[in-house]
């Protein structure tokens, strides 16, 4: 109790709670900017942090984290333009609602169900630490390759168009996460002599190149579309409680799923995202809804992709092994601040570690007013003629991709990306696939081939283990999905058919 | 066009050329480049030792995260800096490697050591449940081993650990793959997978592997040092432990392009001798577990050649040079 | 630039074959019978699958109609416009500085769209000055200063 008390006491020092407004301010406003991502967003934190005492640095990382997954999905509902590899698997759906009219609703239920999400993933990484790390260590790389194949083909579930397609965009980000030499031999491929590309395709030029600067580029070739009505912006959290209500059980699930995959190093927020989305829309009872408009995906996977930056936390915090490479950074801080991470931050410095969970809870909850406020700051761009947004975007897309790696080889990368997103749309690739692929190649790869050099070539362990043999099926039910489904959607539309032969 | 692109050019050296006519370094801010990532344990290192000089020096030093390219892209561009002592960076074992894989031109020739800051020697982690009580015990079992039959990680193929594991392997007079080595994503995946019972061995550094050790899950045999860690008085060497003489470590020291001015090489290798020598550094290493080791600029230019040859021959051991 | 199913099929395939075969000359590695070949080769040939299903207009009826308004004339190259501004940045940024090459680039970008210069010039002017506010004072990104230094 006399810890929990030095806890409170902790937080509420007046560099900890500045720390945490501005981190708060500063993790929204770099979030909701097309072209940088929640990641920048902590990294840049970092030489901030050096000057800071350890629990103010802590707060600063944790809170601007948070606020930058949910403020990604500003930009995404707004423009089409994801902050974030997590917010891609449902901007289409979030800007489908905008169109509508519905901006207040998408924004809104992110807003609502990141914060309910990031509550249920601290809830989750208070109590039940221990036995969420014990199942994360049980995780071997077996279970890791049915895991990231199981990711790969929500690519498939998600998309609206032809799952050929889809299948074909992750593939080529696939074949993209293949280049350079981060591979299991340690041998560089497709490289072509160029250094910048030994470290392989970074994934965030590539989702600012496909989304943002294609984006701008599509700007040049339309005519402005036509100004949404004018009418009064409603009110943001009206409609949420409702929503609440209807979509009860997808949003437990979405924080079930966010806090399994969250504690399992390597997966993180991206594929929490993907796999709610896509298990929101196998599981809905009017799946063809989705992609039009329709807040229930958006409800499942804005709660999942929060419920797992919390959950993160769990081995990075007990083990020191980083959930996803937004805690592989604040692990850097917490070394560098003392507060070394193991079993005996949670015995020796209990103090500390309670005042991390409490400043997680007041994040969440600052989330909601401060998000309200910069939705509705943002939410002004839709009337802001396109010609003075557009050149913005493109100016952040060059400073952004520049930031992630300092060299101005990373803005050329987004160029090229914006050229081969731009074609991909044009001819009914699914970019979000793409990004995928990129962002789950080298997990897919790392974890068969390492797998086989453990069992010595005996592919049978993919199978054998309990866990294994489990996410294996549901791996051949997702893969086998769309080519059972194929003939039956075929006489479903008959009429579209028709249409489209002539 | 050209003329254009001459006056272009030769502004910024005119600007800056009163600033060269100073018999003073630094006037003003410095540059300081790290090729890893914000956050790991390099960028570290190279931000409380920037911090210092700043302190030192009386101008600021600022560290900018040059990544990409496993390394070679930040060593590069601190090679191909103008040598006027304003952009400096840190560099790590990394140069003594990359250039016998055939990936890079860039060898320790090409930079102007300033101090050897850090050494992280490699340690000897084995599971919880491993029935190999100390590394005696260990070395025998993998001597009675069949090749291939032990597994090993704790880094990516041809990475520092892996070099390690495969120095070791030769000292105690075996193949550099007798214990198979089992790439990873670095050295947290790697503890974990021990921890998992996936793995029989992890060779990477003490540091690394400290949260895991401290759950209970795993324990560290020996360090492949000289002597042991200050952090961890309780890891005997592998000189005390087996017998076996064999020392390796992840390195980093401060550099600069090659032909730095003298002044500069003074006036920064006295600087980081006192801050090497600071309470601050010396708490610094020791909050971390990271190993200390100094060597002025001269010293350093031999550890170079040292390291640069022992890395060249650990990896044509293990087949891993090419070209 | 819309291509017909049957041209971006065979464009992947094609791409997939010369993935298969640049992955298929990788050498292998001493200890690992799963070499560095095996994926792109397994990616390369997943793609000329897909490419040749494509090609062959299967799954077609999984698309929704294209709702492509028809392009203004003349917007052929302005499309190429925003890569084209990135490649001036990564050659001008150096040279020129931050804040003379945004310029120019939100200038350009803005004209392009159609912005009246009562509107492109105040944002070309104000536009950049904010961002390297932001980015190189608050973030300590460090944007090049070339000919004309920020003041701050």
């Amino acid at each position: 109790m006399s810890d929990l008390l030095e806890a409170f006491r902790l937080v509420m020092a007046t560099d900890v709670l500045v720390a945490i407004a501005a981190s708060a301010v500063y993790g929204l406003v770099v979030g909701s900017l097309p072209g940088l991502s929640a990641t920048m967003a902590t990294a840049l934190l970092v030489p901030v942090t050096f000057w800071l005492s350890p629990i103010a640095a802590v707060a600063t990382i944790i809170t601007a984290s948070a606020m930058a997954i949910f403020s990604g999905d500003i930009p995404g509902a707004l423009l089409r333009i994801p902050g974030t590899p997590a917010s891609a698997a449902y901007t289409d759906e979030a800007y489908a609602l905008t169109r509508k009219g519905q901006a207040e609703l998408a924004l809104g239920a992110g807003l609502w169900f990141s914060a309910i999400g990031g509550i249920v993933g601290t809830l989750s990484l208070m109590l039940l630490a221990p036995l969420l790390a014990e199942m994360a260590l049980n995780f071997s790389t077996y279970e890791y390759f049915w895991l990231a194949l199981l990711g790969l083909m929500c690519a498939t579930l998600v998309a609206r168009s032809s799952p050929v397609k889809a299948i074909a965009s992750m593939l080529l980000g696939l074949l993209l996460a293949c280049i350079g030499m981060e591979n299991p031999a340690g041998t560089p491929r497709f490289t072509f002599g160029v250094a910048e590309l030994l470290g392989g395709i970074e994934p965030i030029p590539a989702l600012v190149g496909v989304f943002a600067v294609s984006e701008v580029m599509r700007a040049m070739a339309s005519a402005e579309p036509p100004k949404l009505p004018r009418r009064r912006f409603g009110s943001i959290l009206a409609s949420q409680w409702t929503l609440t209500k209807t979509y009860q059980w997808p949003m437990w699930r979405g924080n079930f799923v966010g806090i399994i995959i969250g504690v399992l190093p390597g997966a993180g927020a991206d594929m929490a995202a993907w796999v709610s989305y896509a298990m929101s829309k196998r599981f809905s009872k009017e799946p063809e809804k989705f992609g039009t408009g329709h807040p229930e995906g958006l409800v499942e996977a804005g709660a999942s992709n929060n419920a797992s930056l919390a959950s993160g936390w769990v081995p990075s915090l007990l083990f020191g092994i980083p959930g996803d490479t937004i805690t592989a950074i604040a692990i850097g801080v917490l070394y560098m601040k003392g507060l070394n991470p193991g079993p005996t931050l949670f015995t020796e410095r209990a103090p500390a570690m309670y005042a991390l969970y409490i400043i997680f809870i007041l994040a969440n909850l600052l989330m909601i007013p401060l998000g309200i406020v910069m939705i509705r700051l943002a939410s002004r761009i839709l009337r802001a003629p396109r010609a003075a947004v557009m050149p913005v975007i493109l100016l952040l897309c060059a400073v952004g991709a520049f930031a992630t790696t300092n060299s101005l080889f990373a803005v050329l990368m987004v160029g090229a990306f914006g050229c081969l997103g731009f074609l991909m749309e044009r001819n009914g690739f699914p970019v979000a696939a793409l990004v995928l692929g990129i962002v789950m190649g080298s997990m897919v790869e790392q974890s068969f081939v390492t797998s086989l050099i453990k069992s010595d070539g005996d592919v049978m362990p993919f199978f054998e283990r309990p866990v294994s043999g489990v996410l294996a099926a549901l791996t051949f039910g997702a893969l086998l999905w769309p080519v059972l489904a194929l003939p039956w959607n075929r006489r479903a539309k008959p009429a579209r058919l028709k249409e489209e032969t002539p | 066009m050209t003329t254009r692109r001459l006056i272009l050019s030769a502004t910024p050296v005119l600007l800056a050329a009163p600033a060269l006519a100073q018999p003073r370094w630094p006037v003003r801010p410095v540059t300081m480049l790290c090729p890893w990532a914000a956050g790991g344990g390099t960028d570290a290192v190279l931000r409380i030792v920037a911090s210092q000089l700043e302190r030192e020096l009386g101008q600021p030093f600022n560290v900018v995260n040059r990544t990409g390219g496993s390394g070679v892209v930040g060593h590069a561009a601190i090679s191909g800096a103008a040598p006027d002592g304003y952009t400096l960076g840190i560099i790590t074992v990394e140069i003594a490697m990359l250039h016998w894989q055939g990936l890079t031109e860039l060898s320790f020739r090409n930079f102007t050591p300033l101090g050897l800051m850090n050494n992280d020697p490699p340690g000897i982690q084995v599971g919880r449940d491993s029935p190999h009580g100390d590394a005696r015990a260990l070395e025998a079992a993998i001597k009675a081993s069949r090749p291939g039959q032990l597994k090993a990680s704790g880094t990516g193929q041809g990475g520092i650990w892996h070099l390690a594991l495969a120095g070791w392997l030769g000292a105690i007079g075996l193949r550099g793959d007798h214990v198979r080595w089992v790439p990873s994503n670095g050295a947290a995946p790697a503890m974990q997978d021990l921890a998992a019972g996936g793995l029989d061995i992890t060779t990477n550094s003490v540091p690394e592997a400290r949260a895991i050790i401290e759950a209970g899950r795993a324990r560290s045999l020996a360090v492949m040092a000289p002597a042991r860690i200050a952090a961890f008085p309780n890891i005997p060497t592998l000189r005390e432990a087996t017998g076996v003489d064999f020392s390796t470590g992840a390195w980093r020291g401060i550099a600069g392009p090659a032909n730095l001015p003298r002044e500069v090489v003074a006036a920064m290798s006295a600087a980081l001798k006192r801050i090497y020598d600071g309470a601050e550094y010396t708490q610094f290493l020791a909050s971390r577990g990271f190993g200390g080791s100094w060597a002025d600029p001269d010293g350093f230019a031999t550890h170079l050649a040292a390291a640069d040859r022992q890395m060249g021959e650990a990896m044509r051991a293990a087949g891993l040079v090419r070209g | 630039m819309q291509l017909s199913d049957r041209a971006s099929g065979l464009l992947l395939a094609a791409l997939g074959a010369a993935a298969a075969w640049g992955g298929s000359r990788l050498p292998p590695v001493p200890g690992q019978d799963v070499g560095p070949a095996a994926f792109p080769m397994l990616i390369g040939f997943g793609l000329v699958g897909c490419g040749a299903l494509i090609a062959l207009g299967i799954g077609r009826g999984f698309e929704a109609p294209a709702a492509d308004e028809p392009a203004p004339p003349g917007s052929g190259w302005r499309v190429l416009l925003p890569p084209a501004l990135l490649l001036f940045y990564v050659l001008a940024a150096e040279r020129l500085g931050f804040l003379p090459t945004a310029f120019l680039m939100v200038l350009a970008a803005a004209r392009a769209l159609g912005a009246s210069w009562r509107l492109a010039l105040p944002l070309a002017l104000l536009a950049p000055p904010v961002v390297h506010l932001a980015f190189a004072k608050l973030l300590r990104v460090p944007l090049p200063e070339g000919l004309l230094a920020a003041p701050w």
